[in-house]
Order: C-alpha cells, then structure tokens, then sequence
C-alpha cells in the first residue's frame, strides 16, 4: 500500500563514513577558523564568529528548502520518504537558525554594543525560528499520518517565502546588519583570499554536517514510519496505542 | 481537471500560489516602509516631537567623538551629510564606535535640540581584511 523505495542497506553503510567526512571536515574548519586565518584590521579576533555564523544561516537556508522540496514531493507523490525528508530537515533547520541567532547574538554585544536590536535581518530571522518551530508543533497536533504530512507540507510550502525575505532584508533602506560579504552585488568578495578560503571550508563542513544528520534523523523517521504501519496493519491491534 | 489531479495537488497548487503572493505582498511592503532608524534630515523633516522615543542613524562626525571616562559623558555629533545632531550619552561608547564610521542611537530629543541617547550601537560593514604588518587590530578583544 505504502512503499518506500529508499535503500537501507546502502544507507546504513554510507552513515558511518558521512559520520566521519563530517567530524574531519569539521576538525580541519576550526583549525583554519581559530589558527590559520588572521584576525580582523578593525574588529580583532572576534570577528571569527562569523566561521560559525554564516555556515549556520546558510545551513538554515538550505534546510528550509529542502523542507519545501519534500513538501512539494510529498503532496505530489504520496511517497512517505518525502515527509521524512522534511520533518527531519525541519528540525535540523531550527537547530541551526538558532545557533546563527546566538552566535550572532554573541557576536552582536562586542561590535555593535548591544544583544539585540529590532533590525530587519534581526527580526525577520526570528520569524523564521518561530515559523519552524511552529511547523514542528503542528506535526504534534494530528496522530493520522497521511493527514498531518498534509498539513505540515502545506505550511512547508508556504513558510519558505521567508528564506528570501531574510536574505534580502539587509538590502533594505536603514538597517545595522552588514551587508552580504561574499554575495556582494557588485564586484568579489570583500575578505582576504584566506578568510574566504576559511569560510567557503567551513561551509563545506557545515553542510556536510547537515547530510551526516539527515541521513541519521531520516533513517529514525522511516524506522517509526514501519512501526506504525506494523501496529496498524496488526490483526490484533486495530489501533496503534500511541505512546 | 481538478478531479483528475486529485485533492493533494490541487492543495499544493493552491499552497504554491499563497506562497509567491504573500512573498510578493511582504517585499514590496516591507521594502518600502520598514524604518529601522531616521536619518537626521528625515527626524528634521518629520518635526520628531520632545520626548518622543527614536532612532538615528548616520555617521559619527569626525572630530566630534568625546568621551570622559569619569562622569561617563558622551558627546558626538552624528551626520548624513546635510544635517547634523548632536548626541549625549551615558556610559562607554561600543568598542567599534568611531569617527567616520556609521552608528545608530536610540533615545529621545531634549527642548535645546540635542539628542539624549539611551543606547548606542556602532554600525560595521561587510569588509574583512588581515592587518597591515606591524599594525594591532584597532579594537583589540579581551582585557
């Protein structure tokens, strides 16, 4: 009835490899972050949060997106994969505009002097944070599978509208946040060659992070996928007991 | 049509059109109105009444940055090129704060026409750059 086509197998054996391309990815950005790249001309050393702060939007960015693609996929094709797909990058998604929100909290009191401030890059960011973790709780709301992956990729498609919005907001008229240093709208990157170096690396790292948790978190999701439609289809339990 | 597409699709066609006209609603609008701060000639234009909490927001004119680290009194005068305000505050300036450089303040006008700031944020920019041999980061972190 339900099928999914995804390999365990295979899975099973790339996890452990992206568990360990992940961790030395990692391993070789902080070296690059803390040692290698030179501090700042204006702000010193603590401008090397942005190695933590930008892969970490980035990262958010692409989770979000890939949630509106599994949503898409979802109430295209009725393949559960898809709702796994987005649930789990949903999750890691509010992970990490979280940990962009902190850092760049962090960055924000020694800089700029303050925490926060009602900024729209600011504010706009933590639309997106509430708007996730509300897509989450709204999968808590329905029990009846088909049903609530419905629900939740219907709000998956509509809250990706805020990806753009985020990015464009420092383009806006007034605001504090800096503007893109790498995506600059006109001419190349304003860093230094090994600060660029060291950022485009830890993105790398980041994303591969990313693919290390989804396919961890996606396994899960299948894995609880097969054990309601076990308790389901069981002649003895009609109605799965939920725990 | 819609019968053969099936009730999901069509949900998700429907979702995709919320979708590109709520983003469109929300960037032309917020584009256009979200007001972060008031340049000095806008608060000027806009007769910002004493009292009256605001943002400002252009750069710190050079030679005008004072601060006493015994009263904690600071005085600039922020700029946009065609008006000026003058800002007093309390408490050390953010480390970044500097002449020619951008800053923001929050706070309320006083009757004499200067500004009474209760907060001051400095402004940075996206460029990035090693120092120069020999040269220490103008702002150093840690004691």
């Amino acid at each position: 009835m339900i099928e999914t086509t995804f390999s365990r197998g295979a899975a099973l054996r790339a996890g452990p490899w992206l568990g360990i391309a992940a961790a030395a990815s990692f391993a070789v950005a902080s070296f690059m972050a803390l040692i290698w790249a030179p501090a700042d001309a204006v702000q010193g050393e603590v401008y090397r949060i942005i190695y933590v702060h930008v892969p970490s939007a980035w990262l958010a960015y692409l989770a979000f997106v890939v949630v509106f693609l599994a949503s898409i996929g979802w109430l295209w094709s009725r393949r559960p994969l898809y709702d796994a797909i987005a649930v789990a990058s949903a999750e890691i998604g509010v992970l990490f505009t979280g940990l962009a929100l902190v850092a760049g909290s962090i960055w924000a009191k020694p800089t700029w002097g303050v925490w926060w401030t009602w900024e729209p890059r600011l504010v706009t960011t933590a639309v997106m944070f509430v708007m996730y973790v509300g897509y989450l709780l709204l999968r808590g709301l329905e029990t009846d599978f088909a049903r609530r992956a419905t629900r939740a990729a219907v709000l998956g498609v509509i809250a990706v509208i805020d990806v753009p919005i985020v990015h464009l907001s420092v383009l806006w008229a007034n605001s504090l946040h800096q503007l893109p240093t790498v995506l600059r709208a006109a001419g190349s990157p304003a860093l230094d060659a090994s600060m660029l170096l060291t950022l485009v690396v830890s993105v790398a790292a980041f994303t591969l992070v990313y693919t290390y948790f989804m396919y961890t978190r996606v396994q899960l999701e299948l894995a609880r996928q097969d054990r309601l439609r076990a308790a389901a289809e069981s002649p003895r339990a009609q109605r799965p007991r939920l725990p | 049509m819609l019968e053969r597409l099936g009730p999901r699709r069509v949900l998700l066609i429907a979702a995709l059109a919320a979708a590109v006209l709520v983003g469109a609603f929300a960037v032309q609008n917020l584009a256009g109105s979200t007001v972060y701060y008031l340049t000095p000639s806008e608060a000027k234009d806009r007769g910002v009444a004493v009292g009256q909490t605001a943002r400002l927001g252009g750069l710190v004119r050079a030679g005008s940055l004072r601060y006493d680290e015994r009263s904690r009194d600071l005085r600039f005068v922020i700029t946009d090129g065609r008006s000026d305000v003058s800002v007093v505050g309390n408490g050390a300036p953010p480390a970044l704060l500097r002449e020619g450089a951008g800053a923001v303040v929050e706070g309320t006008f006083a009757a004499d026409g200067t500004f009474r700031a209760t907060q001051v944020i400095a402004k940075h920019d996206e460029v990035y750059t090693a120092p120069t041999a020999g040269a220490t980061p103008s702002h150093r972190t840690g004691p």
